[in-house]
């Protein structure tokens, strides 16, 4: 328990907000709420989880907004052009595979610093798309997109399935496959690790095709929620899955935390805005809270290492 | 038949020549040990060996075999592994994950077996004799711990042949004493171990043969004549080093390949000095430096000083102007502490600090500078220089406020100052402007030390001042270090280096648990008075 | 390998202005009335914002650190100073100061959860970046703004002293002016670049870390803070989305110019390099009659081109002079 003492702290801070809920706005419980609460959270947890990982190996990637951008509109477009929704999945995904695979081209082959590669993807990217779409929506989707065709309530829980499936696979492979282990591994020490026979690029390369691959599933996701698909979708999402992790437990500085903790630190984050709307606060607040919210966990995690040298 | 070697090995980087026609070998169950000067081509050697470089010529042979060119997989499926005085470990992980990472073969789809990692790195630490628990984090261990680790992963390979690099450079006595002991255990198994050091004591309890490298050439490998160590451990009959006839000159190197099994014939007992002198060349006197000097008055005097953070309570000392006192004891009793105490790193929670008759207050090293203490860090390259400034950044900076008046950088005034340290402490470099990363460490502690010259402190703290320091340099500093003693300086010197602690100085305070616990004098002192302090035991060692 | 260091930093700040002079002429011929003095003249005003919020982050990043809050930090800036100005009625100049100081206070919250407990840059002003905003935000409900500023404090952002020199450009050259003194001619430039190159290392020279690296985040709060005036001053209203994107242009201004992003290298007249790469860039497109959305990809794309070229230089050039270990 003392060695997962920061994921335990996020989960009863969560715990304590709901208990709040549930005495004073228990209408944030019921099943439409919830599930509306959970199917806005499910993209940025899955995202979350990508960006974990890619934290945990020491990097970070502030472009997976606009690849969701990219992911969603990819999808509505081919849709709208009569592919199969199977199919036209595929190709988001396959997309938001080469997105990641092209960051972690500059990242892995050719040693670039992170931060500055993401920020540069990130604005090219976006404005690309700007520039094709001119900010149009896409609309006129054909009806079997919607809920995977399913309706609102089979869809929400199908969604809901898709990704505790996926999380729950994602949490086992860090904590119990060898190549999980070598993310954290490479966050550690990139030098003891290519000692040891890994080999630290090719992760690193990987890890970032593993969030592009996410962020292209949580785009989906999220996508087949609405009738139309806006191109600014997406924004701050960056934002929200870093905030997320830190939240969560990942060090920035690599090596440590698990995907529990970023789930209780998604959840946390996720439930800020509609307990605004409970508490019958004015909404703007939300993001002060959130940026709130990560300076008092990072303080706190500083005053422990602070009180423990 | 040798379980390694290597015939006329010779490696260039561009138009620097490493090594030339260097030939080495190393038989099972021998402790064979490699000497020389920094850049005489040590290191080198030892990537050649683990398949990190290749040879431009030359031939390895890995028991008897053949080998074409050796890749780091390679060298490690052979049984050769290494353990630097960098562990390389990943410091969030767990022993047990460590251990994993370094032994099994890295394949991503391969399932995570916590329950037997753990048992396999239980059994490993259980086989050294170390006590950590396998759960334990990297961080949370201390360097000699650290070491521990890195031997129990080379034996759980199955290593035949180990290379260890300066293993005991940040250990002292007692537990260079345990590792000594491992080593010998190895040598038992029948383990070759290539033992690189600059402590020629060692060298001489431990090893069967040294081979001295100098410019890139051998200049020669000898047997040392067989010395029991004080935990005696006897070797395996039979494995008894061969003799060199005397009259072999000094420059060509030992090829003789048999070995006369059990023959032991009265070998040239090799001499410290003979070792030196075939390092450098030249005659180096390992004799100290004589004092110059009597110390006068009391300048720094600490009553009662403690800090947790430090590990150190109730310390109480006086040092004078002119006298060098000596702080020995075990790693981890507090000496680095009480330094960074005095320094100002660390703030003390008690106890007052009186230089020059005045109490001062010390929270930041600023203040420290300010009350005229300089202090050499241990750690070098991280801490006593920062490598990529040029000399002469490093040495002005903790002197801004001397050299560059009102903030104004003035770059002929940097200029002058670096030049005149450069000269005064024969610092080999071409110019003030280059980084400190170029030098070797020799040099560079000089340029760590000219930075605190340069502030004309009254008290110099050192810590560990010729730790990784080649012996030639190492004689120019301990000259160095006698100079300012001489001008007057109060010097505290951190040691885990007994002949130097000896050797040096005036006084010798020993700390124990975080205090002192004995003040010896210089010049009555021994290894044993300090030893018995450090340990706290009366016995006879 | 200092040879190669050295010259491959000068190299790639050769580069760069060769490129700033090859994008002055491409745009000379594409763009109408490019290369006039008056284009000049407003390329340098409607870059001043970003110029300013560039400068002040050379330091931060010579540090080895980062501020992700400060377009944020411009945006609630603007909207207290419009708040101050309009509901509370305080006059121009107090506001105007005013604004400077909660623009120091925004920085020296940074400063102090960085310095006191050693906390990681990107995550604090990861937060304070959302805090800020968010208050913005949340003090005018996402719809207030401020207009009606007297036509004296409008002046510093859209007037024009004799010679057609917009105002605020002259604010630009002194800060410019400054700050390229502070870095590479005093104790405290040195001080930066030292502990951007280890901090510890810093720590045991005597350097007086935590002043010095407060003493960039509270000089780059201060600065936000001007830039906001300069920014209601120029637009004529202030909103909560002021300066939105601005401290990714800041932080692209500087890498492009050869900082290293992990401290202890980089120079001043780079930034401006950068800072002039990126407006140039800008104000071409649009005079070429080209879509806006073109300058953020060509920036992206310059930014990675820039950076590659770089590492393969630097690759090649210590491959030329190996060093033996």
């Amino acid at each position: 328990m003392k060695r997962h003492f920061r994921e335990w702290s996020v989960a009863a801070t969560l715990g304590l907000l709901l208990i709040v809920l549930a005495i004073t706005a228990p209408g944030f419980f019921r099943t439409r709420q919830l599930l509306s609460t959970l199917s806005t959270a499910i993209p940025v947890l899955l995202v979350a989880c990508g960006m974990a990982i890619v934290i945990i190996s020491r990097q970070i990637d502030v472009s997976v907004g606009s690849q969701f951008a990219i992911c969603s509109v990819l999808a509505g477009l081919l849709v709208r052009e009569h592919w199969p929704v199977a199919a036209a999945a595929a190709a988001a995904i396959a997309a938001g595979v080469c997105l990641g695979a092209l960051n972690g081209f500059f990242v892995a082959a050719l040693g670039l610093p992170s931060i500055v590669v993401t920020l540069a993807t990130m604005v090219t990217w976006r404005e690309a798309l700007r520039w094709c779409r001119e900010g149009e929506f896409v609309r006129d989707l054909p009806s079997g997109f919607q809920w995977f065709g399913l309706g609102q309530l089979p869809g929400q829980l199908s969604i809901l399935a898709i990704s505790v499936a996926l999380f729950l696979f994602l949490a086992w492979a860090l904590k119990y496959l060898s190549a999980g282990r070598f993310a954290y591994a490479i966050g550690s020490d990139a030098e003891a690790a290519r000692l040891a026979g890994l080999r630290p690029r090719w992760i690193t390369f990987w890890v970032f095709v593993l969030l592009g691959g996410l962020t292209a599933i949580a785009a989906l996701l999220n996508a087949v929620r609405f009738t139309d698909i806006d191109p600014k979708t997406g924004t701050g999402l960056e934002f929200s899955a870093i905030a997320a992790a830190v939240v969560g437990g990942i060090a920035i500085s690599g090596g440590r935390g698990n995907l529990w903790g970023v789930l209780a630190g998604v959840l946390l984050l996720a439930c800020i805005g509609p307990a605004l709307v409970f508490f019958r606060w004015p909404p703007q607040w939300e993001k002060a809270l959130q940026g709130l919210i990560i300076l008092a966990a990072v303080t706190a995690d500083g005053w422990r290492t602070k009180k423990q040298s | 038949m040798a379980l390694l070697e290597l015939s006329n090995i010779s490696k260039s980087f561009e138009a620097v020549h490493a090594l030339r026609n260097v030939s080495f070998d190393l038989r099972a169950g021998e402790v064979h040990a490699i000497v020389g000067e920094n850049g005489a081509g040590k290191s080198t050697l030892i990537k050649i060996i683990t398949g990190a470089l290749q040879p431009d010529s030359g031939m390895i042979q890995i028991a008897g075999q053949l080998t074409r060119h050796l890749t780091p997989a390679a060298a490690q499926a052979s049984g050769i592994a290494a353990i630097y005085q960098q562990p390389a470990l990943f410091p969030d992980l767990t022993i047990a994950e460590n251990i994993s990472l370094r032994l099994d073969k890295p394949r991503a789809a391969g399932r995570v077996r916590w329950a037997q990692l753990r048992i396999r790195a239980r059994e490993l630490l259980q086989r050294i004799g170390a006590q950590v628990e396998p759960d334990c984090e990297i961080r949370q261990l201390s360097m000699p711990q650290q070491q521990l680790v890195e031997i129990a992963c080379a034996i759980g390979g199955g290593a035949r042949i180990l290379i260890m690099d300066e293993p005991t450079a940040s250990l002292p006595a007692r537990e260079v004493d345990l590792l000594l002991g491992l080593v010998d255990s190895l040598r038992a198994d029948g383990v070759g171990i290539i033992y690189v050091s600059h402590r020629l004591d060692e060298i001489f309890r431990i090893a069967n043969r040294v081979t001295v490298l100098r410019d890139g050439q051998s200049a020669g490998t000898r047997s040392i004549a067989s010395q029991q160590p004080a935990e005696a451990q006897v070797s395996k009959p039979g494995v008894s080093p061969t003799s060199k006839p005397a009259g072999r000159g000094n420059d060509t190197s030992d090829q003789s390949l048999q070995d006369p099994a059990g023959l032991e014939t009265c070998a040239t007992h090799l001499t410290e000095a003979e070792l030196i002198r075939m390092m450098v060349g030249r005659e180096v006197s390992t004799i100290f430096p004589p004092a110059e000097s009597t110390p006068s008055t009391p300048h720094l005097w600490v009553q009662k000083l403690s800090c947790r953070a430090a590990g150190v309570h109730n310390v109480n000392f006086e040092l004078r102007a002119g006298e060098i006192l000596g702080l020995a004891g075990l790693v981890g009793v507090g000496r680095t502490g009480l330094a960074r105490v005095l320094f100002g790193i660390l703030p003390a929670d008690s106890g007052t600090i009186t230089l020059a008759g005045r109490d001062v207050r010390i929270d930041s090293p600023r203040d420290a500078i300010e009350a005229g203490i300089g202090y050499v860090p241990e750690d070098r390259r991280r801490h006593g220089v920062i490598l990529p400034m040029s000399i002469a950044a490093n040495i002005t900076m903790a002197t801004h406020a001397r050299v560059f008046p009102h903030a104004w950088l003035q770059l002929p005034a940097e200029r002058s100052e670096a030049q005149r340290w450069i000269q005064d402490l024969a610092i080999k470099t071409p110019s003030e402007e280059v980084p400190a990363a170029n030098l070797s460490g020799g040099n560079q502690q000089k340029v760590a030390l000219a930075r605190w010259l340069a502030a004309d402190p009254k008290v110099l703290i050192l810590d560990e001042p010729t730790q990784g320091v080649d012996v030639a340099a190492k004689a120019e500093i301990h000259k160095l270090i006698r100079r300012l003693a001489a001008r007057g300086l109060a010097v505290l010197m951190v040691s885990s280096d007994l002949p130097e602690i000896l050797g040096m100085s005036n006084r010798i305070a020993v700390m124990r648990g975080g205090t002192i616990v004995r003040v010896l004098d210089g010049k009555t002192a021994d290894a044993h008075s300090v030893m018995t302090a450090a340990l706290g035991s009366n016995d006879k060692r | 390998m200092n040879f190669t260091l050295r010259s491959s930093s000068s190299l790639s700040e050769l580069l760069l202005f060769v490129a700033l002079i090859l994008e002055i002429v491409i745009f000379s011929f594409t763009g109408s009335n490019f290369a006039t003095k008056n284009n000049l003249f407003e390329i340098l005003r409607l870059s001043t914002e970003i110029g300013l919020l560039a400068l002040v982050m050379t330091p931060i990043i010579l540090t080895g650190g980062i501020d992700l809050s400060v377009g944020s930090l411009l945006g609630l800036c603007a909207i207290l100073f419009g708040k101050m100005w309009r509901d509370l009625h305080f006059p121009i100049a107090l506001a105007a100061f005013c604004t400077l100081a909660i623009g120091a206070a925004g920085g020296l919250l940074n400063a102090s959860l960085i310095t006191r407990l050693n906390l990681p840059p990107l995550i604090v002003t990861l937060g304070s970046f959302s805090l800020f905003r968010g208050l913005a935000e949340a003090i005018t409900r996402g719809v207030d703004n401020f207009t009606d500023f007297p036509a004296s404090f409008l002046f510093l952002g859209q007037g024009y002293l004799p010679g057609g020199i917009p105002v605020q450009v002259v604010v630009l050259l002194v800060a410019s002016v400054s700050i390229w003194l502070l870095i590479h001619q005093t104790v405290f430039g040195r001080s930066f670049r030292a502990i951007g190159f280890s901090s510890e290392g810093a720590l045991f020279a005597g350097l007086p870390v935590k002043k010095r690296l407060t003493l960039a985040y509270v000089l780059a709060g201060t600065v936000a803070g001007l830039a906001a005036l300069i920014y209601v001053a120029r637009v004529g209203q202030a909103k909560a989305d002021a300066g939105t994107g601005y401290e990714l242009l800041a932080i692209t201004a500087v890498v492009l110019g050869g900082s290293s992003i992990f401290g202890g290298t980089g120079t001043v007249h780079g930034t401006l390099l950068g800072v002039a790469l990126l407006a140039v860039l800008k104000v071409g497109l649009i005079l070429s009659d080209q879509p806006g959305e073109l300058a953020g990809i060509l920036t992206g794309a310059l930014l990675l081109a820039a950076l590659s070229g770089n590492i393969l230089l630097t690759k090649f050039l210590m491959r030329r002079a190996a060093i033996t270990k």
